[in-house]
């Protein structure tokens, strides 16, 4: 009986082919448009939950774990203070660690920061599902004075392999106090990341304390201090350290270890946590997108209510046939029930495909240049959005519904001509 | 069938705020009899229809088709008996205009089963049977899956024809049928009609305000002359 039913509506709906087709056109617009925001939404979150991922722990100077999360891996804000050579030494050299690379920030070429560190970071730092850092062209630094770029950097500044670059004091958009005498040799680009990695300039620890000879007072050195003689470029300290531990039920000993160390005052924090974090405090951002892309798909369904109340006194003779045929008012009620059901998963159903088509055929290229993951196949998401498009149409059809029914129970078998 | 197709008894009945319109003391129909009902416009013709066909609940009175009543406070169950044991066929607009002619046929037997389940006890193919009506009224070939809309009045009244007759039902009521056909159209309708419904042992009530087709018919009543109301002429 109802399958039967549903075959009347289709049948009906294909005999309007022209008004039918342009109301799931509508929702087709808008659950793509749904779809893509949630894709690039999910996309983003996630690309954001794994700025940094492989890493276990970050350490830096005693201070807010945000903080640390923001400078240390954002590249975003100040260090409070930086943090002993000699506890670097200590962390690198404690048992249960596998890895430690030390960062160092405080420089800044043309408002990108530039992060000191050594070779490990290009080796142990991973990002994603555990993605490597790749090179886009070059190697990393082997030597002083040597830069390896992020791509945004390279991409922005159209740098290329062997350009050479100054380094500045400081980290604001324009610094009036320039490393110079110290050039920069670029050795390596680095593959888009989708994270702070692609507005980074890499370069050695060695290299930042090269162009830092003589600046104790923190002023430039004057022509007097330049003494000539090969300076130690061991620094004395880095901003933060990152940490991986050799199993990964070793990390909540070993925070609490660092945590409490008593030479120095430092803070362990798990990225992982850090970040989901920082996600609730901008992700409000996120609500609005969704709350706005679901209001256009409120709108662009609205669309089956003008398609089915539209037609309905040119149907009156038909419903008054069915009737004397044998339909029951609630056949009629469910006739037009299956109609607005119909258009609404024909628009999800050919809104999913568009959406999954679409963002296939884009996805290499925005993970290539944004490092954003938006492939994915068809999952729960896409069978929500069926399923509840499809019921809100169903919904929608209930007031057309209702009119038809008690249009059909007035008319009778009269049939107005 | 030995119970009559139609018996009214005592029935009475008044669209809401208006005068009383129908007052027929009784009024009988035999199976398989064919009744020519003539009144003119405003007389109350649609409004009988619509109570011998269950569509309007009767106010007062007993309506019995085939021995089964009308049960004024059960839509349910006269929406069933009407599927089942009823043919309409209208004036003009006969057909669901999105289904073909063959689809329009077949459509009576997915809203009663017992019509379906009449035609399987005879071991007749719903298919088979629907073709072979709208073969006896003319509409074979291509015709049968054009489009509804397509077909000219006199064809679309052949459809409804075969559409009232298919799962052999107790009563076919025609509705001014021929009223927008043609002089030659009109009698070949009408003799296909009669034909088939002796044929399947349908009992036909016909309504018109054409007197002339009168003689065509087992019996002729003038519905002035079984209710009791007098409307103005």
């Amino acid at each position: 009986m109802n399958t039967s039913l549903l075959t009347l509506a289709w049948k009906s709906l294909a005999n309007r082919g022209v008004s039918v087709s342009l109301t799931i056109l509508s929702i087709v617009l808008s659950v793509t448009l749904f779809l893509g925001v949630e894709k690039i939404r999910s996309g983003m979150r996630e690309s954001f939950n794994s700025t940094i991922s492989g890493t276990d722990l970050i350490v830096g100077a005693r201070g807010g774990a945000l903080n640390l999360l923001l400078y240390s891996v954002f590249r975003l804000g100040d260090p409070t203070a930086n943090m002993g050579w000699d506890s670097y030494q200590l962390i690198a050299s404690a048992p249960n660690v596998a890895w430690a690379v030390p960062i160092s920030l405080g420089d800044s070429h043309r408002g990108y920061r530039v992060v000191g560190t050594t070779t490990a970071y290009f080796d142990h730092y991973r990002y994603g599902r555990d993605r490597n850092l790749d090179f886009a062209a070059g190697q990393a630094f082997q030597d002083i004075h040597q830069a390896v770029l992020g791509a945004e950097v390279a991409r922005r500044l159209h740098y290329r392999i062997g350009d050479t670059i100054t380094l500045s004091h400081g980290v604001g958009d324009v610094s009036f106090a320039e490393h110079a005498g110290h050039e920069f040799r670029i050795v390596g680009i680095i593959a888009p990341t989708g994270t702070p990695v692609d507005r980074s300039v890499h370069v050695s620890l060695e290299s930042i304390e090269a162009i830092h000879v003589g600046w104790n007072t923190g002023a430039p050195p004057g022509a007097a201090s330049q003494d000539g003689a090969a300076p130690d470029l061991t620094p004395d300290s880095v901003t933060a350290v990152l940490v991986g531990v050799t199993s990964p039920i070793r990390v909540l000993s070993l925070q609490r270890q660092i945590n409490t160390y008593r030479g120095e005052a430092l803070s362990a924090i798990m990225p992982g946590v850090a970040l989901s974090q920082l996600w609730s405090v901008i992700g409000v951002g996120e609500t609005a997108f969704k709350a706005i892309s679901l209001l256009v798909v409120i709108v662009g369904m609205s669309g089956i209510l003008t398609a089915l109340s539209a037609g309905l006194n040119a149907r009156r003779r038909e419903m008054a046939v069915l009737r004397a045929i044998g339909a029951r008012p609630r056949d009629v009620f469910a006739l037009l029930i299956l109609e607005a059901a119909s258009i609404a998963a024909a628009g999800a159903l050919i809104g999913i495909v568009l959406t999954q088509i679409g963002f296939a055929l884009i996805a290499a290229m925005v993970r290539a240049r944004y490092g954003l993951d938006l492939g994915g196949s068809i999952g729960l998401p896409e069978l929500g959005v069926l399923v509840s498009v499809t019921l809100a149409g169903a919904m929608l059809g209930v007031w057309p519904a209702w009119r038809a029914q008690k249009n059909a129970l007035a008319d009778g078998l009269s049939i107005r001509l | 069938m030995s119970a009559p197709a139609i018996a009214l008894s005592r029935l009475r009945y008044a669209w809401p705020g208006s005068p009383t319109l129908l007052d027929i003391d009784h009024f009988k129909l035999d199976a398989g009899e064919s009744v020519f009902l003539a009144g003119s416009s405003g007389s109350g013709k649609s409004t009988l229809l619509g109570l011998i066909a269950g569509i309007t609940p009767c106010q007062a009175g007993e309506i019995t088709i085939l021995g089964a009543r009308m049960p004024p406070d059960r839509p349910g169950r006269r929406d069933a008996l009407r599927a089942a044991q009823l043919g309409v066929i209208f004036q003009l607009f006969n057909l669901v205009p999105y289904l073909s002619p063959l689809e329009n046929v077949l459509l009576p037997l997915r809203f009663s089963a017992e019509r379906a389940s009449r035609l399987d006890t005879a071991g007749l193919s719903r298919n088979e049977e629907a073709r072979r009506l709208l073969g006896v009224l003319g509409i074979e070939g291509a015709l049968l899956e054009r489009r509804s809309t397509a077909l000219s009045v006199g064809q679309q009244q052949r459809v409804a024809a075969a559409r009232a007759l298919i799962g052999r039902p107790g009563l076919v009521i025609a509705d001014e049928p021929t009223s927008a056909l043609d002089h030659d159209a009109r009698d070949a309708f009408l003799d296909l009609l009669a034909t088939e419904c002796r044929a399947t042992g349908a009992a036909l009530l016909f309504v018109s305000h054409d007197r002339s087709l009168a003689g065509r018919f087992d019996r002729h009543v003038d519905l002035a002359t079984i209710n009791a109301v007098r409307t103005p002429a």
